[in-house]
Order: structure tokens, then C-alpha cells, then sequence
């Protein structure tokens, strides 16, 4: 590939191509993504849409937060089995309403762990009004951000809702 | 303690990436493509039945480790690696080599890397950083994959280090003991090249290799029916260009690097045929790349019926009849050198 047909203005998201140069020589060149570039605003889409649809589901008691969680960050039962160390069996019981229900403490702190949430978020969902349709990739161009800080307790959060300064 | 001396640049790809700078540092000259090429780098794979992967994926490179263990096994590169059982002992060993001055390359997973922006980051144990420092709670990386030095909180990397899960670090770490002066180039060059022709036209299972491509080609008619919607299939079709371009390849699916490697080995045995086949691997990668770019724009447009992914499958099939091509040729010229 030519130098001058890889090279895309695209500061956020930079990488390495190694491209055929002007005097032939073959080498490496700096350059934006050029999906991200084209079709990031089509990835937040989906990815609003995907979330925003399981959100209903959950709120209708159709899917469990393990469930919601697993699909949001792609992994099999197999993989956040072994994320977890919460058996497979447990896991898919965990993904149904009534199985759910019976999954301990303990448990539930292994999938907060391996989803990056602190244990609260499995059974709450903060909501910027006026947000729910917006994934910002940039949070500090968000007019309100919410700070979640872990505490010594495993199984306390301190969540503060502040205005963007 | 930060490490001065270490040079951070970015690289193509993570491993070779890594590995390069790291040699860079113990003051052996190398460039990445010939760490790439004499690492066998270069593959295909589709796996549709791993269990722990939620939808088939295509893969373009060796296993993640094994680049370095052939330069380990073909060079006389001492590595020194470790997995570790705790993360405090990998913590406080990590501590203990910055503070002797000794870049660490770990294997962690990319999620966890957050300076990187929040749509790259998926997660996947097969991302490796080097840690060239430490100031209070936050560790100084040089990522391939960043313009600069990143710095990540103490706690994200442990976490990055132990994510449990497929290929799962645990910890994984390595650095380098010894470099000799220099590399036997004329040696290890066919060599290399030899392994990565066995892998892509050898005796290879079905998913692997050209044959492998092959396979893609063909099962790709059947995404629609392993998908939630049209949104989903979108998702994973457009997918196929973030893997063939974005996630540390060069571009074009690795074609573009080990093209380059070619064309530097082609210098160095003073090879015109080698000097052919670079040009004819670059033709190959730009092949690809229109993949990739095809791939983006029905994705984009949810032009996903059964005409489309055929004609991407066609457009893959020719990369494999390319390829077949390409590596028979190739095993000529190695043969000749």
C-alpha cells in the first residue's frame, strides 16, 4: 500500500502501518484509524442500542445484571466462568431470573471483579438524565460526571455526582 | 525511578513491538518486521468452535508468546520469564527490577489499559506493555499501541496482570539477560521463512493457513444465523476490518510487515527473488486491506444479505488462492538462496 492511500487524519487513535514509500523503500509511518475515523459514530450507535435494550430487559425482570453484564462485555459462559471462578453451571443458573435470586454475596463480588463495577452496580443503574441515549467518549466533555470511589469494605461504594469543572 | 534510557516508540504490533524495543535497549540493532519474520509471525487461523469465545474470529499471527520463544530457540537471546501465583509477589518483584533498572515486558489484558481510548479497549489477555517505571501508585508503560509513555494505577495493572480467563497472563513477565553482538541473519532468514511456509501451505488442519482462509471464506455465509440482529452481524462484519488493520497488524492483515521483512532479508542475502516477493506480498496485503475496507462500508450500511457476504467471501477466497500462490514461489526462492 501506497504512503500516501493509508495516512488518515485521525489524532484520538493512532497506529503504525507499514506502507510502500515514495522512493520505494518499504517502512513504517504513523497514521489515525481510519474505522474509527469513518465509523466510530456508527460503533457508539450500536453500542447505545445494545445497552439501551438490555437495560429494558432488565427492568422487566426478563434479564439478570449477570446476563446484562456478560453481553456488554462480550464474554462467553465459559470465559467469565473462568474470569470468576464461579463454576458454569452456576453461571448460566445466575443468567436466569430464579437462579439469580439464589447467587451469594461472594458471588456476586467475583462478577463485580471481572466486569470492573463496584458489587452496588449489579443491583442499581446511575442514569444522567437527559443521557440515556449518549455514550460520550470523551467523559470529560460530559457536563455532569459521576465519581465512583472504592472503599476499604469490598462491598462499599462512595458515588458522588458532580458538575464538570 | 523511571528508566531514561528506554526510547519509547510505537510499533506495529505488540509482541514484535515489545520484544524490539526491549533489544533496542540491551543495545542490540534489530527492526521489527525481522523480529516479525525471524519469529515466524505470519499466520491464519479460523477458530469457530473455541468455547471460550462467544462468535467465531479469525486470527493473522502466531500464538500469543510464541514470536519470542522462536527468537529465544533460533537466537542466543536469553529471556528471563516468570508467572507468578500472587499478584503481590508479581508486584513486588516488578518493583524490584524497575528500581534495578531493568525494563519488564508483561502480558496483560488490553481492557484494562486505560489510557487507551475506551472504544479499542476489549478485553483480551493477549496485550503486552513494558514497564520502564514506577512514581508513587501509577507504573510508566510504553505501549506499542500509544504515542507516549502512559502511566496506569497500580491497582488496573495487578488487575491486568491476573485477568483470569482464555490465554490468562498470570502474570507473565519477561526480560532480557543477554544479547549476543549480533544476529546470523543468513542462517535464521530461511529458516524462518521456511516455518512460516509450512504453516500457511504445509500439512495443516482445516481452519489453519490457506486452507484456513478458506474456511473463513465459507463460514462467514453463516454469521447471520449466529447473531442477536442486523446490528450484531453489522458489529462482527466490521470487526473483520479491526482485525485486519487495527489491532496491531501494520495493516493489511500483517501482509504489509512481513512484506517489509522480505524486503530487509532481501537486502541482507542479497536476494532478488526475495526482493520479488516483497512486492508480491505488499500486492497481497492491499488485497486485504480492500477486505477490510468493503467489510466497514456493508457493515456500516447493514448491507448484510447473502449477495454481499458472498461477494466478501470471493473477495477472501482470492486472498487464499493468492496466498497458495505466493508461499508455493516462495518455497522456490528460500530453496534457491
Amino acid at each position: 500500500m501506497k504512503e500516501k492511500d493509508v495516512y488518515v487524519d485521525f489524532e484520538p487513535q493512532q497506529l503504525i502501518m507499514y506502507v510502500e514509500k515514495e522512493d520505494g523503500s518499504y517502512g513504517p509511518i504513523q497514521t489515525g484509524s481510519y474505522i474509527s475515523k469513518n465509523y466510530l459514530d456508527d460503533f457508539w450507535e450500536k453500542t447505545v442500542k445494545l445497552r439501551n435494550t438490555l437495560l429494558e430487559k432488565l427492568k422487566k425482570n426478563e434479564i439478570t445484571p449477570i446476563h446484562f453484564y456478560k453481553t456488554i462485555h462480550d464474554f462467553s459462559d465459559i470465559e467469565l466462568s473462568r474470569r470468576t471462578k464461579v463454576s458454569v453451571r452456576k453461571v448460566k443458573q445466575h443468567q436466569k431470573i430464579d437462579g439469580f435470586k439464589k447467587a451469594k454475596l461472594s458471588d456476586l463480588k467475583k462478577y463485580a471483579y471481572a466486569f470492573d463495577i463496584p458489587v452496588s452496580n449489579l443491583l442499581q443503574t446511575i442514569v444522567i438524565e437527559g443521557n440515556e441515549n449518549k455514550v460520550e467518549a470523551n467523559p470529560s466533555k460530559q457536563p455532569i460526571v459521576v465519581k465512583q470511589t472504592r472503599t476499604e469494605n469490598p462491598f462499599v461504594v462512595i458515588t458522588k455526582i458532580e458538575l464538570n469543572k | 525511578m523511571i528508566i531514561d534510557s528506554f526510547n519509547h516508540n510505537m510499533a506495529a504490533h505488540c509482541e514484535s513491538g515489545t520484544l524490539t524495543a526491549l533489544l533496542k535497549h540491551k543495545g542490540l540493532e534489530v527492526t521489527e518486521p525481522m523480529m516479525f519474520g525471524l519469529g515466524s509471525g505470519l499466520y491464519f487461523g479460523y477458530l469457530s468452535r473455541t468455547p471460550n469465545l462467544n462468535f467465531p474470529m479469525f486470527i493473522l499471527r502466531t500464538k500469543p508468546g510464541k514470536l519470542r520463544k522462536k527468537i529465544a530457540k533460533r537466537t542466543d537471546i536469553k529471556f528471563n520469564t516468570k508467572r507468578f501465583k500472587t499478584e503481590n509477589e508479581a508486584e513486588q518483584e516488578l518493583d524490584d527490577l524497575i528500581n534495578k533498572g531493568i525494563p519488564v515486558a508483561c502480558q496483560v489484558d488490553f481492557f484494562y489499559m486505560d489510557y487507551i481510548p475506551q472504544w479499542e479497549r476489549v478485553h483480551a489477555n493477549i496485550h503486552f506493555i513494558t514497564i520502564v517505571g514506577k512514581e508513587g501508585d501509577e507504573y510508566l508503560v510504553s505501549d506499542s499501541y500509544f504515542p507516549k509513555l502512559a502511566r496506569i494505577h497500580k491497582d488496573n495493572l495487578k488487575k491486568a496482570r491476573f485477568a483470569g480467563g482464555y490465554l490468562a497472563p498470570k502474570g507473565f513477565r519477561y526480560y532480557i539477560e543477554y544479547v549476543p553482538e549480533s544476529v546470523n541473519y543468513n542462517k535464521l532468514i530461511p529458516i524462518a521463512l521456511k516455518n512460516t511456509i509450512n504453516n500457511m501451505i504445509g500439512v495443516q488442519p482445516p481452519f489453519i493457513g490457506v486452507r484456513g482462509i478458506r474456511t473463513f471464506a465459507k463460514k462467514l455465509q453463516g454469521w447471520p444465523k449466529l447473531t442477536r440482529d442486523i446490528d450484531h452481524l453489522s458489529h462482527e462484519v466490521m470487526k473483520i476490518n479491526v482485525f485486519l488493520e487495527d489491532q496491531g497488524t501494520g495493516g493489511g492483515g500483517f501482509r504489509f510487515l512481513y512484506a517489509t521483512f522480505l524486503r530487509q532479508a532481501s537486502e541482507i542475502l542479497q536476494s532478488k527473488g526475495l526482493e520479488e516477493m516483497s512486492k508480491k506480498m505488499m500486492e497481497i496485503g492491499d488485497g486485504w486491506r480492500n477486505i477490510s475496507y468493503f467489510a466497514a462500508r456493508i457493515g456500516k450500511n447493514r448491507d448484510l444479505g447473502p449477495e454481499k457476504l458472498q461477494e466478501l467471501g470471493h473477495m477472501i477466497n482470492e486472498r487464499a488462492d493468492a496466498e497458495e500462490g505466493f508461499f508455493k514461489e516462495l518455497k522456490l526462492v528460500v530453496n534457491n538462496i
